[in-house]
């Protein structure tokens, strides 16, 4: 593989995982605030 | 509480994000190691924030012992999980630019070994809190480890270091980072650092707020008032007589 | 009435997996243990490439026999007395309680198996040659070590024992399938034919299965 091969994976394992990771939080808090509201 | 929560810190993540990878893209090739040396500016960083959401992590935990408010286990229980995402990312980064670097995928160097066994400091701390229910066991407990852990660290740190300046292969060239000879690759490298930190800023603030909300869920589950027998069973109406 | 064989079996096994995704033991805890013992022997015996890539599969597999077997007794020794008796009051038949439970355990192997494995490959610089043969050898093993896991873990009241008697007590029987499973992966790194050790292993599995249907009733009231 190319050095832009190795640099291209390293970017998009690097900013895919971030985004994988901030979505899962996001998604964490939109289902508890629900299931919060739903004993509410 | 409101449910509009706010998103600025999505934006920074975003923007810090757009920040470091443009700057990366247009500091110059490295005079010995070409392209490649552009994985370096999210290795370090990524590096560093794993060293640095541990000493957090510690932080909360000294905080909680010492005055037993949640707030303290939140930030240390966030910065724990925050920690092995970057924790994780630093591993998995080293090994791609390893491996076409110097042809293995681990490279068994002071650094990565360390870092591999942090990683499993820290999860070994996210799979303890995953054991206890109670938030107050479980915050003592976890910083009880934090503290252990994070104090072994140094110590780990030295032994591995010791190990292999005397093991050193002599095949192996010593895997150090290129030699910075351009400003602009300075920059990208301390613009990396930055912004890296600016994410793991913003992902605090929105993983200890989760914590909360998890913690305010729990107790709410555990207060509901639930029949004993639920529908299966009702009370006679003895205005008809007894009939069930 | 009860249900058919492979119904009961079936429940058994989506309880199990449920519980797993419950608690998550193996994924957090299991399977960490397996990778970090991959990384402290080097630390221990040093980082020597030639050396390594020697004694990685063996290890790998060592790894799998000692360590893996725990997901297997977990699985065997989650339900309390009281649950058991009820579940045979139900006219659970125990013959598909195990078949369910020794696939959930052997499933959950499979995992452990390619994380871990994962992890041998990068740490001791693995080669890849014969991949594909992997798919069959995984769940052989699997399949194998699951029933030892399983068979032991109903055979040893946890109650008495210590965490430590059944992995004592699988560790000697499951040197088929450790010799099996090395000799393949060696085999497959000098372009052999491996056909004679999956034959050894699909054996092992066989006739672990017949015991472990035959015994199962028995072992029911020894509880």
């Amino acid at each position: 593989m190319s050095q832009w091969g190795w640099v291209t994976l390293a970017y998009i394992v690097t900013f895919g995982s971030l985004g994988v990771y901030a979505w899962s939080i996001a998604y964490r808090l939109r289902t508890t605030r629900r299931r919060l509201r739903e004993l509410e | 509480m409101t449910d509009r929560t706010s998103t600025w810190p999505w934006v920074v993540i975003a923007g810090a994000a757009a920040l470091s990878f443009t700057l990366a893209m247009v500091s110059p090739a490295d005079a010995v190691q070409g392209n490649l040396v552009r994985i370096m500016y999210v290795h370090v960083p990524a590096a560093w924030l794993a060293y640095f959401a541990f000493f957090v992590t510690l932080v909360g935990s000294v905080g909680y012992l010492a005055t037993r408010s949640l707030r303290w286990d939140r930030v240390a229980a966030s910065s724990a999980e925050i920690g092995v995402f970057f924790t994780g990312l630093a591993i998995v980064l080293g090994m791609i630019w390893g491996k076409p670097t110097w042809g293995v995928w681990w490279t068994w160097d002071a650094r990565l070994t360390l870092t591999a066994i942090m990683f499993f400091v820290y999860l070994g701390y996210l799979a303890l809190r995953r054991t206890t229910t109670d938030p107050h066991i479980r915050a003592k407990r976890a910083a009880v480890l934090g503290i252990i852990g994070v104090v072994q660290i140094p110590l780990v740190h030295f032994s591995v270091t010791w190990w292999r300046t005397l093991h050193q292969p002599p095949s192996l060239i010593r895997p150090d980072g290129p030699q910075i000879q351009d400003s602009l690759m300075l920059l990208a490298l301390v613009v990396g650092v930055i912004a890296f930190t600016a994410i793991y800023a913003a992902l605090m603030v929105k993983r200890v707020e989760l914590q909360a909300v998890e913690e305010q869920l729990t107790a709410a589950e555990l207060s509901v008032d639930r029949p004993v027998a639920g529908e299966a069973v009702t009370a006679p109406d003895l205005a008809l007589g007894g009939e069930a | 009435m009860t249900a058919g064989f492979w119904v009961q079996a079936r429940s058994v096994a989506d309880r199990d997996l449920l519980r797993e995704r419950r608690r998550g033991e193996v994924l957090w805890i299991t399977i960490p243990f397996g990778v970090i013992a991959l990384l402290l022997v080097p630390l221990a015996v040093g980082t020597d490439i030639p050396l390594l890539r020697r004694i990685g599969p063996g290890l790998f597999w060592v790894i799998v026999m000692l360590f893996g077997v725990l997901v297997a007794v977990r699985q065997a020794n989650t339900d309390s007395p009281a649950q058991r008796d009820a579940a045979a009051l139900l006219g659970l038949d125990p013959a598909a309680s195990f078949v369910g439970q020794t696939l959930t355990s052997a499933l959950l192997l499979v995992g452990f198996e390619v994380l871990v494995g994962i992890a041998a490959v990068a740490f001791y610089d693995l080669p890849l040659q014969g991949w594909p043969w992997l798919l069959v050898v995984f769940p052989l093993v699997a399949l194998g070590l699951a029933l030892l896991g399983t068979l032991a873990g109903s055979i040893v009241s946890s109650v008495n024992a210590g965490t430590a008697l059944v992995p004592l007590l699988v560790a000697p029987l499951s040197v088929p399938l450790l010799l099996a499973a090395t000799q393949a992966l060696e085999g497959l790194r000098l372009g052999r034919s491996i056909l004679s050790w999956l034959l050894l292993m699909a054996t092992v599995v066989l006739v672990l299965a017949i015991v472990g249907v035959l015994t199962a009733r028995p072992l029911q009231e020894t509880r």
